[in-house]
């Protein structure tokens, strides 16, 4: 996972103009697409699963269906925050090697609003020098006076949970 | 030599090869019309390629039908069949791997013209299609006992002719083509022409076949992929099966054909008196074709649904309610999910029986491969069990059987000499046995031969040299992995594949595999399976501020621990005395590394789980109770997580894991009796 700045997303313009659901971990705003968000939910108990990453909380009940969830702070290595009222789980689909879109849950501070961000809003990703990890920040949106960073969640969570799992564990 | 020639040339092999067997396994039928006709077409397609090794070859083929003895034939025949391999592999290109062109695809461009302009009409075409040629391939393999069946003839002439007019509306022109071509040899059956014979069944079992690939291949064509190779083959195909129809239609009077009551090599898979319709075929019943996505969907709802209406039945508003009529209908909607939920599940369920029937073609074609007598009998096709298990029995049965008929019975002549009849025989029972389903493969071939897999064992370094084992220990080392005692590999088995792939299956569905065996006498695998792989019976238990699911079949008992009986290493809980045996023990909570209550061994229960003959105590904090749980996958997601099977929907919409015992004590193992590797917070502040 660990890439060298710049290696991907930093520097490169990948995002596209379109919707994205803005959400905020602390101060800072994000955005997914929302093609890729599938509901959101309030903060609900999480089941703890055994030898996965730090960041993946556990397992929820989704209508009848167990799908993970990750916690984005822990996964940007942002200090730990009680969860609030305000905490939500963004359902969001990634992408699989399979072709078969895996459903996750991801905990976020805050869900802001649906932003409509045109092509003039975009922005690359500026190169923070090291120690900064650009890694799944795709673009930078400016819109109502403030940045927005542009996830790639595929990205963010390796595209593959279960890889990740392994690493952290072996 | 052109790619033409070259594919020409292989479908004279591919005929040959057919030709071959019966030649070698049917010598009666050698120079019948039949036979004649084979060699008829083989003849032509080598004139058509033209010049002088084809001249040559065809003089052969001369001497070969106009052999005197069936040695001569044999021989005339060898070769023949040399001659063609060394023609085809001296001089042709290499024939194109894989995907084949448009014109030897089994479905043509033309084909797919009406079928692209309306997908659904495709896929409904493609599965009752596929779903008539199963019931084809069962019906023949009946055939081949009572070839005069009338009754049974139509069942196999109304499909086709289903199949071969659907294609026709539809405009896929070469299956219609060739479900004709099988048509017009069925009719000659069905109107007493003809009695099928050998030959006329191997025809058209080659045809469903090839039938099968083209229809499947409609699909991926539709979707822009290729189609496989397999219209050549049907081309050859057609020719004999009109061979034989053109003998049929001959004058001559007599109804010709193979005689059906000639000993054949392989006997027909004697089927056990079955109804002949099944229940959904009966007036009243109808059955639909529903997407199995929508099905699990609803069983997940359903689940759901229960859910929510245990959480209202057991919130504290209602059990404060007085009012009896809200009671009363609250107790009638919990009534009503309970039965919409034991009918959900039961929509999961079907008869094993098309597994069977897929299993006495695999027999027959095994048989005659190796030159062995086999017939399969088979009961309790009727067995109903879950969907999934069904798929994924499939695999794990056809290895047995391949292990039977490889290892099991034995060639004829030996078994003559040991006072057998010549013909095996393989046994397929399937039937309910207290809350499990029980699956039996038993052959009465010579069974399983302890001393030279107790030597192959010891050559592959499975067990020390000069242990002496049990029977029962020695049947157990064939599921080992990478081990095998064919003496040579055959195309069947002996690949040091296949028993451990076995067993593995059959544990992935939560079930076990035993072996008995008697020498002289066969071999019996008996399978036992849960009914269902959707729901399982566990203990509930809390441990920390998790609650897990451990399955009912991995607890052998549970107890509360006398603090005399643990024993400690290093400070913590290691051991523990359960009546004469000392087993491992292990928190819970710091195996998974979740918080732990703090509480000593003594105020919590200790769960003994079992798995493949290992023991070990697991601590958790109490017992909550028993209950069946609805089984969910976690998703790849969690693929590499161990100890854990899967995650269960508890009674308050909240997620709890089941555990799995084998996992567990993996787990366990690798960490050593100091746990090993990282101790996790938790440990390290419970130390």
């Amino acid at each position: 996972m660990q890439q060298p700045d710049g290696a991907r997303g930093g520097g490169r313009l990948e995002a596209l103009p379109g919707k994205y659901l803005a959400f905020t971990l602390g101060n800072e705003e994000y955005a997914l697409p929302v093609l890729r968000v599938r509901e959101i939910i309030r903060m609900m108990e999480i089941t703890a699963v055994p030898q996965v990453p730090r960041y993946i909380r556990g397992v929820i009940n989704l209508r009848g269906k167990v799908i993970p969830v990750a916690d984005l702070r822990a996964r940007f290595d942002l200090d730990e925050q009680a969860y609030t009222e305000r905490t939500a789980i963004i359902v969001a689909e990634l992408a699989q090697a399979d072709g078969v879109p895996l459903l996750m849950g991801v905990v976020v501070d805050a869900v802001s609003e649906v932003l409509n961000i045109g092509g003039k809003d975009l922005e690359e990703t500026p190169q923070f020098g090291a120690g900064v990890k650009t890694d799944g920040i795709v673009g930078m949106a400016k819109s109502r006076g403030r940045v927005t960073m542009i996830l790639d969640i595929d990205r963010v969570f390796g595209g593959d949970v279960a890889e990740n799992g392994r690493s952290a564990v072996a | 030599m052109t790619e033409d020639q070259s594919r020409s040339l292989a479908e004279v092999e591919a005929l040959l090869a057919r030709l071959g067997c019966d030649l070698v396994l049917v010598p009666e039928a050698s120079g019948d019309a039949a036979w004649r006709a084979g060699f008829g077409t083989v003849r032509t397609r080598l004139e058509a390629l033209g010049g002088p090794t084809a001249a040559r070859l065809c003089a052969r083929v001369d001497a070969l039908v106009g052999a005197a003895s069936a040695e001569d034939a044999r021989a005339a025949f060898d070769a023949l069949v040399a001659d063609v391999s060394a023609w085809r592999d001296g001089t042709a290109p290499v024939p194109a791997q894989g995907s084949a062109p448009d014109g030897a695809s089994g479905i043509g461009d033309d084909d797919l013209e009406m079928l692209r302009a309306d997908p659904e009409l495709a896929s409904m075409f493609v599965a009752e299609a596929l779903d008539h040629l199963g019931t084809i391939e069962a019906s023949i393999l009946k055939l081949e006992s009572s070839p005069r069946d009338a009754q049974l003839l139509n069942d196999i002439f109304r499909p086709f002719h289903t199949i071969k007019g659907n294609a026709g509306a539809l405009g896929v022109g070469r299956v219609q083509q060739l479900a004709h071509t099988v048509e017009t040899l069925l009719d000659h059956c069905r109107s007493g022409r003809l009695t099928p014979g050998p030959h006329e069944i191997d025809a058209v079992l080659k045809a469903v076949d090839l039938l099968t690939t083209m229809i499947q291949d409609i699909g991926p064509r539709l979707g822009g992929g290729e189609g496989r190779d397999v219209w050549p083959a049907s081309l050859v195909l057609m020719d004999a099966i009109q061979a034989l129809s053109a003998a049929a239609a001959s004058p001559g009077g007599e109804p010709r054909g193979t005689d059906p009551h000639q000993e054949r090599p392989t006997q027909a898979p004697a089927l056990p008196e079955e109804p002949r319709r099944r229940a959904e075929d009966q007036p009243g019943h109808h059955a639909v074709r529903v997407d199995t996505r929508k099905l699990d969907t609803l069983i997940d709802m359903v689940g759901e649904l229960v859910v929510a209406q245990s959480i209202l039945y057991g919130h504290p508003a209602w059990q404060a309610a007085l009012d009896e009529r809200a009671a009363r209908q609250l107790a009638q909607l919990r009534r009503i999910t309970g039965d919409l939920q034991r009918t959900a599940m039961s929509m999961r369920m079907v008869p094993i029986r098309s597994t069977f029937q897929k299993m006495a073609r695999l027999v027959r074609d095994l048989g005659k491969q190796a030159g062995k007598q086999v017939e399969l009998v088979f009961s309790g096709g009727e067995t109903e069990l879950d969907r999934k298990v069904v798929e994924e029995i499939t695999d794990p049965l056809m290895h047995m059987i391949r292990n039977s008929l490889d290892h099991g019975i034995e060639r004829p002549e030996e078994r003559m000499r040991a006072g057998k009849p010549p013909t095996g025989r393989v046994e397929l029972t399937a039937s309910h046995e207290a809350g499990n389903i029980a699956i039996t493969v038993a052959d009465d071939g010579r069974g399983l031969q302890l001393a030279r897999i107790l030597e192959k064992a010891v050559e592959r370094g499975l067990v020390p040299e000069g242990a002496s084992l049990t029977p029962q220990e020695i049947h157990q080392l064939i599921f080992k992995p990478g081990f095998s005692t064919a003496v040579e590999v055959t195309a069947i088995s002996g690949r040091g594949v296949g028993m451990d792939v076995v067993r593995r299956n059959i544990e992935s569905l939560r079930g076990r595999v035993d072996i008995s065996s008697t020498p002289g006498e066969g071999t019996r695998f008996q399978i036992k399976l849960p009914l269902t792989l959707a729901i399982v019976e566990g203990l509930l238990v809390a441990a920390g501020d998790q609650r897990y699911v451990v399955p009912t079949f991995a607890v052998r008992e549970s107890l509360r621990p006398a603090p005399g009986d643990v024993h400690h290493v290093q400070g913590a809980p290691r051991m523990i005395r359960v009546r004469d045996s000392l087993l491992p023990l292990v928190r819970l909570s710091d195996l998974f590394g979740i918080g732990a209550s703090g509480l000593s061994p003594a105020e919590m229960t200790a769960v003994v789980i079992e798995d493949d003959g290992r023991r070990l105590a697991l601590l958790v904090d109490r017992l909550l109770g028993k209950q069946e749980v609805v089984v969910k996958s976690l998703g790849s997601a969690f693929r590499h997580v161990r100890g854990v099977a899967g995650g269960a929907i508890l009674g308050d919409g909240l997620v709890g894991l089941i555990l799995d015992a084998g996992g567990v004590m993996d787990l366990t193992d690798e960490r050593g009796p100091e746990y090993g590797g990282r101790p996790s917070p938790q440990r390290r502040a419970a130390a």
